[in-house]
């Protein structure tokens, strides 16, 4: 296998790109393991688990642990380490990257921690909590004897750091052999590895995977050609050649659903011009914008014909997509764009369009440079604007002076950006509620005083739809019922597609080719599950 | 000569701290900091980012971080990798084997053939093998080294990675190769990479070393050696090649600056795990840290570089001497 970068560390604390923490995946392993549509439904470490709402409201959650399992230096894994796991380290806020926001209830409260006996144990949530599954299952359990040390010393930080790779032990079905930086990442059998197939014979099947670090994408596929790595994600625009190359090569060629992350056009509800801000925030104005993205040329042009159109905030490959919100008809048409427009007030004057205090409609879009789809969406939206006599000034910049303008000071019109995407909506919610980190159309001047002057201030609004879509993002929290969550998270999406808080644009599909004599186990690779999933099944003729 | 090796050593320290100012300033002036990647992603919370920054040392001013960095590197502190979570040091000795085994191969490559090409078009001027060489050079200058390196690759690729291998470092079953085919596995990976950047530097050592000769060799001395019957060889060799070679040994101070530089390009695209991939990834995710210690050192590199060329210069010519001025 081929990959453009290699771990930056080992410790799943501090991990933060793909390339650290697919790597990490194989070496621990978790409570909960997802099933191939990216739900927490099968058993990892833990053979059973459950989640109970008492009759005083609170969530317990528990989990029992297998028998008998063991790290890869051949010490047991006992509950102690699951327990010393959340309580030391991942419930500390000082002792991960990303915080302990994730593991809070609505009332920014963690759960309590109960050892029921020498394999259950208990998480118990003061209030009604849905989400403690997730992401407790899903954190990587860590063994406390290797690490506590660390930890007494104050060095946890440092600890499996690249200077550090010797001490990595390894629950999950592999282990770190070897790594050398910017050649390969080498990845053994785990002897102790829990998993026996049908036969009893000891999983994983594969004895080594490696990963080989190539940063030139044509490299990496010429390596796929001559045969020396054995899986490839082909780019869109290479995907009908390989697909035609297939059958000669002896090559298995497939296609999932559209990736997770989303790319979209977003309009500051509180630039600093008053009368741009007045059409950012009137709903036809975005409206008539969704009218005006030609998806179907989008995906032609970026993705030769091989993505999808998104018209929510939900990809379409999660299990929790409504598909009704491509029934409110934001396809590309002009003819209703200008209908829209004139709806809310625009005039349309000699070719230009004019708002109802007679200004020209003129803004200034931005995106980060060097980002290739991106890019192009700006540039066709663009023309297509100039259709509706809208003149638009593209101006991409580089990243960082974005993320600077879209976080900190508030200066900036229209922006195309994308968000990390994930099966469950709700892991936005720091994006969709009002006091969110990345509410960034529409900060409250609470949440940013700074980009806040006393005129903008006393302008700030926020509609009706924004405040349901705020308490919705506080009301799945505690929905554990599973109807109720979903008919919670389809007014969420039909609210922000109706109202085009973000003008969503398009996606990528899953797309992936592989060598006929490894035996994929996945049957049905996806963004939520690639075709690695399940790889201690997946095997190779010889 | 000591006292002044010793006191060239003395100046470099104001040009070295005026060079970690300034690049520590520009670096700080760019918009944005290590942090935004965490700023743009939902699952950190705003107050983590500031928890983060505190850490960091990314809320204070860029003149207070200056002599935070500064004071701690007086204590032999260089800071760790944000990324990286461990000592930049440790993270750009690791890089250093892959980086120098390149850029010297690349050097021999460049100066052991570019300069008897030199000799030979100057002593050939206007030949058939003269116009050969010269063409051949300025293809290699002339084309871009990651097209070069991507047309390699593909030769190699289309041959079944039999010839040369598709780019990579070491082949897949190194682990178990005994000690003498490990060697002789890496130095069969950077053949392409070294051809590469080899044949883009060839051009000009050899388009140097013919000017210079030719200059030589239409000076008076040179007809008055023929002229008193001096054998051919020793006139070119002992006498003009000598005076010729002056720029040639310059340039030389120049390119040890360059060893540990790393080529990013030709790294890319070979997959090579030299310096060049490191610092743009440094660069790009400003992991201050890890730019600082590479300028430093590079600059370093410099220093040392044009001092040896000075000492070498005052060597092979009797008319330079080191004066302490």
């Amino acid at each position: 296998m081929s990959t453009t970068s290699g771990p930056k560390t080992m410790n799943p604390a501090w991990a933060q790109e793909t390339s650290s923490t697919d790597i990490i995946g194989w070496v621990l392993d978790t409570l909960v393991h997802s099933s191939n549509k990216g739900l927490a439904e099968l058993p990892g470490l833990a053979k059973e688990f459950s989640a109970k709402v008492t009759e005083d409201g609170k969530t317990v959650y528990t989990y029992v642990l297998r028998k008998g399992l063991k790290w890869s230096d051949g010490q047991p894994l006992t509950i102690d380490d699951v327990i010393w796991s959340f309580e030391k380290i991942w419930f500390d806020n000082d002792m991960t990257a990303n915080g302990n926001a994730g593991y809070m209830d609505s009332n920014d409260a963690l759960p309590t921690i109960k050892k029921v006996d020498d394999y259950t144990v208990q998480f118990i949530y003061n209030s009604k909590f849905r989400r403690g599954h997730e992401s407790i299952g899903w954190t990587e359990i860590l063994p406390k004897h290797v690490l506590e040390p660390y930890y007494k010393e104050g060095k946890f930080k440092e600890a499996w750091s690249l200077a550090d790779l010797k001490s990595v032990v390894a629950s999950g079905p592999f282990v770190l052999k070897t790594y050398k930086e910017g050649v390969r990442v080498v990845l053994e059998k785990n002897p102790y590895y829990y998993r026996k197939d049908k036969n009893g014979v000891q999983l994983p099947y594969l004895d080594q995977i490696v990963y080989v670090i190539v940063k030139d994408l044509n490299t990496e596929r010429l390596k796929f050609e001559a045969g020396e790595t054995d899986i490839y994600s082909p780019t869109a625009e290479e995907f009908p050649e390989i697909r035609a190359m297939a059958e000669e090569k002896g090559w298995v060629v497939r296609q999932g659903g559209p990736n997770l992350g989303s790319n979209f056009v977003t309009f500051n509800f509180n630039a600093k011009d008053p009368v741009k801000r007045k059409w950012f925030r009137n709903d036809h104005f975005r409206r008539a914008i969704a009218y005006a993205i030609d998806k179907q040329t989008l995906i032609d042009v970026l993705y030769n014909g091989l993505g999808a159109a998104l018209y929510g905030p939900v990809s379409p490959s999660s299990g929790f997509y409504n598909p009704a919100v491509e029934d409110l008809g934001f396809r590309y048409s002009l003819a209703r764009a200008k209908r829209e427009l004139k709806k809310g007030g625009f005039v349309f004057k000699g070719g230009k369009l004019y708002d109802a205090d007679g200004n020209p409609v003129k803004f200034e879009l931005t995106t980060n440079a060097g980002n290739n789809v991106r890019e192009e969406i700006g540039n066709i939206l663009k023309e297509n604007l100039s259709k509706l006599g809208i003149d638009v000034n593209f101006a991409p910049m580089q990243f960082n002076a974005l993320v600077g303008k879209l976080v900190a000071t508030g200066d900036w019109e229209a922006v195309i950006i994308g968000l990390t995407g994930s099966v469950d909506p709700a892991s936005g919610w720091n994006v969709w509620r009002l006091d969110g980190g990345l509410h960034f159309w529409n900060y409250s001047p609470e949440v940013k005083p700074k980009m806040f002057d006393d005129e903008l201030k006393a302008d700030y609004v926020v509609p009706d739809y924004e405040k349901r879509i705020d308490e919705i993002m506080r009301l799945q929290v505690s929905a554990v019922d599973k109807d109720e969550l979903r008919k919670l998270f389809d007014e969420f999406q039909m609210l922000v597609a109706e109202h085009q808080v973000l003008v969503y644009t398009v996606a990528q599909n899953y797309l992936i080719a592989y060598k006929k004599s490894v035996h994929i186990y996945n049957p049905d690779p996806n963004p939520a599950a690639g075709v690695l999933w399940a790889g201690w099944n997946i095997w190779k003729d010889q | 000569m000591l006292k002044y090796i010793l006191r060239r050593i003395i100046l470099a320290i104001p040009v070295l701290l005026g060079v970690s100012i300034v690049s520590f300033m520009i670096i700080s002036l760019a918009p944005g900091d290590f942090l935004d990647s965490y700023r743009l992603n939902p699952a950190v919370s705003a107050d983590q980012v500031k928890n983060l920054e505190k850490r960091f040392g990314l809320d204070k001013s860029p003149v207070v971080q200056y002599f935070i960095w500064l004071k701690n590197i007086l204590k032999g502190d260089w800071g760790d990798s944000f990324t990286y979570q461990i000592p930049v040091w440790d993270l750009i000795w690791r890089r250093v084997g892959a980086t120098l085994l390149l850029s010297i191969t690349t050097f021999i490559f460049t100066w052991g053939i570019g300069i008897p090409l030199g000799i030979y078009a100057a002593l050939h001027q206007y030949s058939l093998g003269d116009q050969i060489v010269g063409v051949i050079g300025f293809i290699g200058l002339s084309i871009p080294n990651f097209f070069f390196a991507l047309l390699f690759l593909f030769f190699a690729a289309k041959t079944g990675g039999k010839i040369f291998p598709v780019g990579g470092y070491i082949s897949l079953g190194y682990d178990s190769f005994p000690a003498w085919k490990k060697f002789l596995d890496i130095l069969w990976h950077v053949l392409g990479p070294m051809i590469t950047l080899g044949t883009s530097g060839l051009a000009g050592t050899m388009r140097v070393m013919r000017g210079q000769l030719l200059d030589e060799l239409k000076q008076d001395y040179v007809e008055f050696a023929r002229a008193k019957g001096m054998p051919e060889n020793v006139v070119i060799y002992k006498h003009a090649l000598r005076n010729a070679i002056n720029p040639i040994i310059t340039a030389l101070g120049f390119s040890i600056s360059g060893l540990l530089g790393g080529a990013v390009l030709t790294e890319n695209v070979f997959g090579w795990p030299g310096m060049g991939q490191l610092i743009i990834e440094a660069l790009l995710q400003q992991d201050i840290f890890v730019i600082m210690a590479d300028i430093m050192l590079a600059s370093v590199l410099l220093v040392l570089g044009n001092l040896i060329a000075d000492i070498l210069l005052a060597a092979v010519d009797p008319r330079v001497r080191l004066r302490l001025g």
